[in-house]
Formats: C-alpha cells, sequence, structure tokens
C-alpha cells in the first residue's frame, strides 16, 4: 500500500514537504500540502506530528503557524518550530526531504481568536505560533468586511535577538491600522506584569512557557480579567528531580488515583484494587502491557525516560514520572 | 540453584557477573535497533502477503498444470510459516513495540493460526518464558501430553507417546489453540482450586470457538468455495499448506526445548531467583540449530532459542549477531551452550521422547 500512498497509515492524515526552512540557529519553518480530506484547522490550532525516526514513528504536537484562509487558497499550512538538540524528534526535521510524505494528525485544541472585542495577545517565544496564524486570518478578513476590525495589541516577549517572525509582524501591522505589537525581553523590559495595565478592557490571550503563564494569569485573577491560555505545560511535561518523592496523577480508564514515582505503577494500580492483568512482574510477558495515552515514565530496569507521546508501556517495569493517562 | 540432570557443567557460574555480562549485550544490541529492524519486519510481511496471495491463486490454477497446484502449496505453507514463526510469534513478544506502528505490535496483531493471539501470550509470553522448563509451572514443556523427564511419574499412557507426539505434530495448530484450555481444565478433568484466573472459563471457550471457527471457514469453506468447481482443489492444497505449517513448526519448537541435554528445574529451587538465576535457567532450558540464512528465517530465529530466551523482546533477527557473544560467555562460566545440526538435535529430540516413554 504504501507503495502508491507514501506513508499511508491508519489513524493518520498524510502531508507533504514543500519547504524547510532555517529560520535561524535553532528555529525552522516548514512548509505542509496537506491531504484532501484533512479536516482544515482554526488559526490557532495545534496538530500531532508523526515521523519515522530511525524505525520508530515519534510524535510531538506543534501549534500550527499559518492561517485557515492560506490553507484554502494553497492547501498549504505551515509550521514555525525550535529544534531541540537532544530532543527525540525536532533534530530529524532538518533533514526532512522536500516532497517526502509524513503523517499529521487532525487539528486540535479551542485557543481561537475572539472577533468581536479587542484583543491583548502575549507570546513568549515560539509561542507566537499560533497568534501568527490568528494575525494571517485577521489580515485576510480586512478585505472581505467592511466594519472595522477590533482592536489587536501584541507583547512578543523573548530573548535578545531571538524574536520570530519579525518581518511578518510588521507587515501585518502595515497593513492593519488597528493592530500593533512590542518587542520585549525580561532583562530591558521587566516582567510581563508591568505592561498588562493599560489592556484592562481586552480579551487577553496567552501563549508561551509556564513563567509566562503565570504572571499573567496571577495578574488577571487579581483583577477579574478572563485569560485565554494555551501554555506549554500542557504540551510538554515538566519532568522534576526524580530522587524525591511525588505524588502525581493517574488517569487509568475511567478512574483517577493518585501515584508516586517510587513503586512501579504495576504495585499501585494493585494495591488501589483496580483489575488489571499482569504476569511476570519483571517485563518479559508483556500481560501488563497498556497504551500510555500521554506522560513519562521511567524503565525501572535502565532507568531510561520514555516518550511523552503514546505508546504501549509495561505496568510492572514503569514509574511515573509526570502525570500520565493510561488505557487499558 | 541446584541441577536436576547431569549435564557437562563443573561448577555452578558466578550469577551476578552473568547477568552483568548478558545485560551488557542487551543494552549494546537495543542501542543498535533502528530503521533497520523496521525495514525489515515490514520486508518479511511484504513478503508474507506476496506468498500467501500467490499461494492461493496458484492453488486455483491447479487444472491447468498440477505442478502450479504444487507450487501453490508450497508457497501457502510458507506464508503460513512466516506469519506464525518470523512475524507473529516475534511481534507478539513485543520485539517490535519500540516501532510504535498501530499494527505492529504485541497488543494488536493477529496471527494466521488456529489459537487466539492473547490467550497464547498468557500460556506463552507468561507461563513458559517466565517459568522456563520449571516443572509443574512451566505447562509447555511436554503440554500435558508427554513425559520428557523424569520429574513426572511414568504412566502407562506414556508408552505410546511417540505415536501421540507425531499425532500432536500433525495438529500442531489445534493443539497450541486448546493448550490454555487444557490447562484450565475448562472442559475435562478435575478442576484446580485456588487458580487465579486472568480470563473467565466462558471468555476463554468463546474466543477458542471463534477463532478456531474463523480459521476453518477460511481455509476450508470461503477460499475453496471461491474456486467453484476446484473446491476439492483448493480444499485439500490448503490442508496440505497447514499440514506442513503444524509440522514444520512443532519440529522447530521441539528443537528448541527438548533435546537431550536440555534441562529442567524444580519449583522450589527457583524461589527468590536473582536475575542471573534467571538468565541461568533460560539458558539451559533452551537449544539452538545450526544452520543458514533461510532456514533462520523459516524458524522465526527460533533456531536461536537460547538467545530468544535469554532476551524475547529483542528483534529476532539481531540474536544472529548476539550468538556469538552469548556463546562465549557461557564458555566463560563453564556453561553448556547447546547447539548443534537439525538432523543432530532433532533426533536428539526424538531419543528423549522415546528415553522417556518407558520408566
Amino acid at each position: 500500500m504504501q507503495w502508491f500512498l507514501p506513508a499511508w497509515r491508519d489513524g493518520f492524515y498524510r502531508a507533504r514537504v514543500i519547504s524547510i526552512k532555517q529560520i535561524n540557529a535553532n528555529t525552522l519553518n516548514i512548509t505542509l500540502s496537506t491531504e484532501d480530506k484533512w479536516p482544515v484547522h482554526q488559526a490557532g490550532q495545534h496538530l500531532a506530528l508523526t515521523v519515522d525516526v530511525h524505525g520508530k514513528l515519534t510524535t510531538r504536537v506543534f501549534t500550527i503557524a499559518s492561517g485557515a484562509r492560506r490553507h484554502s487558497t494553497d492547501n498549504e499550512i505551515r509550521l514555525v518550530l525550535r529544534v531541540k538538540e537532544n530532543g527525540a524528534l525536532t533534530p530529524y526535521l532538518r533533514s526532512l526531504k522536500t516532497n517526502q510524505w509524513i503523517n499529521i494528525s487532525a487539528p486540535k485544541g479551542s485557543f481561537q481568536l475572539p472577533t468581536d472585542k479587542p484583543v491583548l495577545m502575549v507570546a513568549g517565544g515560539s509561542g507566537i505560533t499560533p497568534f501568527i496564524a490568528m494575525l494571517e486570518d485577521y489580515l485576510a478578513l480586512q478585505d472581505t468586511t467592511a466594519s472595522p476590525l477590533p482592536d489587536i495589541h501584541l507583547l512578543h516577549y523573548a530573548k535578545q535577538d531571538e524574536h520570530l517572525l519579525l518581518d511578518e509582524l510588521s507587515k501585518i501591522a502595515s497593513a492593519v491600522s488597528n493592530f500593533s505589537f512590542r518587542i520585549l525581553t525580561r532583562e530591558r523590559d521587566g516582567d510581563v506584569s508591568q505592561h498588562l495595565p493599560l489592556f484592562k478592557s481586552y480579551q487577553w490571550m496567552v501563549c508561551g512557557p509556564q513563567s509566562l503563564y503565570e504572571s499573567v494569569s496571577q495578574y488577571a485573577t487579581s483583577h477579574h480579567i478572563t485569560v485565554e491560555s494555551e501554555h506549554f505545560a500542557a504540551l510538554s511535561p515538566i519532568i522534576s528531580n526524580s530522587a524525591s518523592k511525588q505524588t502525581l496523577s493517574l488517569h487509568h480508564d475511567n478512574t483517577v488515583l493518585n501515584v508516586n514515582n517510587q513503586q512501579t505503577l504495576l504495585e499501585q494500580l494493585q494495591q488501589a484494587n483496580i483489575p488489571v492483568n499482569f504476569g511476570c512482574g519483571m517485563g518479559i510477558c508483556h500481560q501488563c502491557q497498556c497504551v500510555k495515552k500521554q506522560g513519562v515514565v521511567r524503565d525501572v530496569r535502565t532507568g531510561e525516560l520514555s516518550d511523552n507521546a503514546e505508546e504501549l508501556i509495561q505496568l510492572c517495569v514503569s514509574q511515573a514520572v509526570t502525570n500520565l493517562e493510561l488505557q487499558s | 540453584m541446584k541441577k536436576t540432570m547431569n549435564t557437562a557443567l563443573s561448577s555452578t557460574p558466578n550469577y551476578d557477573k552473568l547477568a552483568v555480562q548478558l545485560d551488557a549485550i542487551k543494552s549494546d544490541t537495543r542501542a543498535k535497533v533502528g530503521s533497520d529492524d523496521a525495514q525489515y519486519i515490514r520486508r518479511i510481511i511484504l513478503m508474507q502477503r506476496v506468498c500467501e496471495w500467490s499461494g492461493r491463486i496458484l492453488l486455483m490454477l491447479g487444472f491447468l498444470q498440477p505442478l502450479l497446484w504444487v507450487l501453490g502449496v508450497l508457497s501457502l505453507a510458507t506464508a503460513k510459516i512466516l506469519d506464525n514463526m518470523e512475524i507473529g510469534h516475534n511481534v507478539m513478544h513485543g520485539q517490535y513495540d519500540w516501532m510504535n506502528d498501530k499494527h505492529i505490535n504485541s497488543k494488536a496483531y493477529e496471527w494466521d493460526i488456529a489459537c487466539d493471539g492473547s490467550s497464547w501470550n498468557r500460556v506463552h509470553n507468561y507461563e513458559h518464558h517466565t517459568y522456563t522448563n520449571i516443572i509443574g509451572k512451566d505447562r509447555d514443556f511436554g503440554y500435558g501430553l508427554l513425559r520428557l523427564s523424569s520429574d513426572f511419574r511414568w504412566r502407562i499412557k506414556n508408552l505410546w507417546q511417540f505415536v501421540t507426539y507425531m499425532l500432536l505434530s500433525v495438529l500442531f495448530q489445534w493443539g497450541v489453540a486448546y493448550h490454555e484450555m487444557a490447562a484450565e481444565r475448562v472442559f475435562f478433568g478435575k478442576k484446580k482450586e485456588n487458580r487465579k484466573n486472568a480470563i473467565t472459563h466462558k471468555e476463554l471457550k468463546q474466543r477458542f470457538f471463534s477463532k478456531g471457527a474463523r480459521q476453518l471457514i477460511k481455509d476450508y469453506v470461503l477460499f475453496p468455495a471461491l474456486a467453484g468447481p476446484l473446491f476439492l482443489w483448493v480444499l485439500t492444497g490448503n490442508a496440505l499448506a497447514n499440514l506442513l505449517r503444524n509440522l514444520w513448526t512443532s519440529t522447530i519448537i521441539f528443537c528448541g526445548h527438548f533435546t537431550g541435554d536440555v534441562e529442567t528445574f524444580k519449583e522450589e529451587e527457583c524461589k527468590d531467583e536473582t536475575r542471573g538465576q534467571w538468565y541461568y535457567r533460560q539458558a539451559l532450558g533452551s537449544s539452538n540449530i545450526s544452520g543458514g540464512n533461510v532456514f533462520h528465517v523459516l524458524t522465526g530465529h527460533l533456531s536461536f532459542q537460547i538467545e530468544h530466551h535469554l532476551f524475547p523482546d529483542i528483534p529476532a533477527r539481531r540474536y544472529r549477531e548476539m550468538a556469538p557473544k552469548v556463546k562465549a560467555i557461557f564458555e566463560e562460566h563453564g556453561m553448556h551452550y547447546n547447539t548443534g545440526s537439525f538432523i543432530k538435535q532433532y533426533s536428539s529430540v526424538l531419543k528423549r521422547i522415546l528415553r522417556y516413554s518407558l520408566p
């Protein structure tokens, strides 16, 4: 089957690589052409990208950094992503070839631009990606609607000289008078909370690292402002020091329980009287195997940490490292 | 741990050192596993599909030239052997789970054999691989039908166990399918008390019949019917292909565990076993067969039974490169590395079956 449709895989959509550009030392801009049956995304949504890395299908979630409008004209979407040198997937994305087929999931997420209110966008680092998608559609909207567009102001935080997509932002700002943005760094401009008071009447949206989100949401709660957010904690797990005992939460089918990071998952499920299949208890027989939908586990035999994506694990040799979602 | 049979072993090995050395081979090999292995298993699956479909088509062309029919039988038998051994057995061991492929993994794969995959997973992956050759725990040792060591009391029925063995070989897929139900006394015999069951008898029966029926309908109703007037040609061809597969798989498997030198262990010896002792038991409970490339593929690399038992979830094609290292370690510890030609190992199996048919 894959002879005729490369990368054809049950349960995945296909996409063809149109181009790969290196924006700066560690950021890639990947343009993909999606197959026709792919359900079109809304600006702000993300997808799971699956690529065969040394024989292993490896999946990571990325925000789509292009608007729905662009997709409707040329069937293309764009990803802008940071390469993590020790990552399981991103370093390999550099070696993708033009016209190569890869797999994507349907778009997910409900981070979307409201069109009836002025909006404050707060972006941290590569957290600019959903906003650039929204702004692309916002720009296109200008040609089709007669009424003036709502105000949008963007606070774009990043490390010195690492702000992404500045040329595109300037282009949008010069085309739409209601859009403005500021380039900020923590060292020069201080914490984000100093810049928030001007925008109390706006709808707030945040996308970026956990610390940025926390600053904004703290300020927002104390001033009774609602915040839409897409923060990275949901996408990439926080792995903390393994030595100390921690309590984590485990979704197992329909039950939720607390587990620690010291005992194996099998022991703890059994102690909680949750019926699970099991066998040898030493990782040979695969009787206790189940699907890990999300989260990181440690293999007690080798100490190796797993991927965060969906994969099969054996409960008897796995300890929780992050919160987990399992399906038996 | 004490040995229960005589071997050339002079002293007990240093178990901890053994475990460290074998673990090192395992992690070295695991680090190498990658796109070659993924490509390999996909290629074998493709080969299996080609064999299966060309076999089924050739069987229908038998009326043009009977030789085509013979080719069809051989081709279909090869497909079934590849499916059961190199693909089914190995994939269901979880050797390819790391690929994250939705179909090539131990949870999803279902093979072309009468035995329900999950039943086999329980008896084979769990009981047989964990408690290998522990009398009373590994029900694969003699399958409850044959007496293959003096650990079992001699009974009259053992006198004709050679015939039983031949029948088992011929009907091997049904033997494998029925194995768990026999052991659980689902239909006959005294139910054992206090057994922890992973699955109810009802479900066991239902799965046995549904999988068995599906296989019977496929090979003896559906495909023959598709051939129309050639119904009997195809039916006979399918039966022969199944027979060839049964004989081949049973022979290879017997060579892996029931050659003359293979040892057995007592339950009490294996209490609180260390990892090194577990490795040691796996090593002495298995035997290899030497042979060429095609031979190894057709056995699903069970010709490397020793390596398979030491490292059941490493992709089987890697056993070839692991074998010399394993052998060197065995020699260092004065352990017997049981290997030999097919003729030598198989005649040793037959001798063992005959030997223990007498008290």
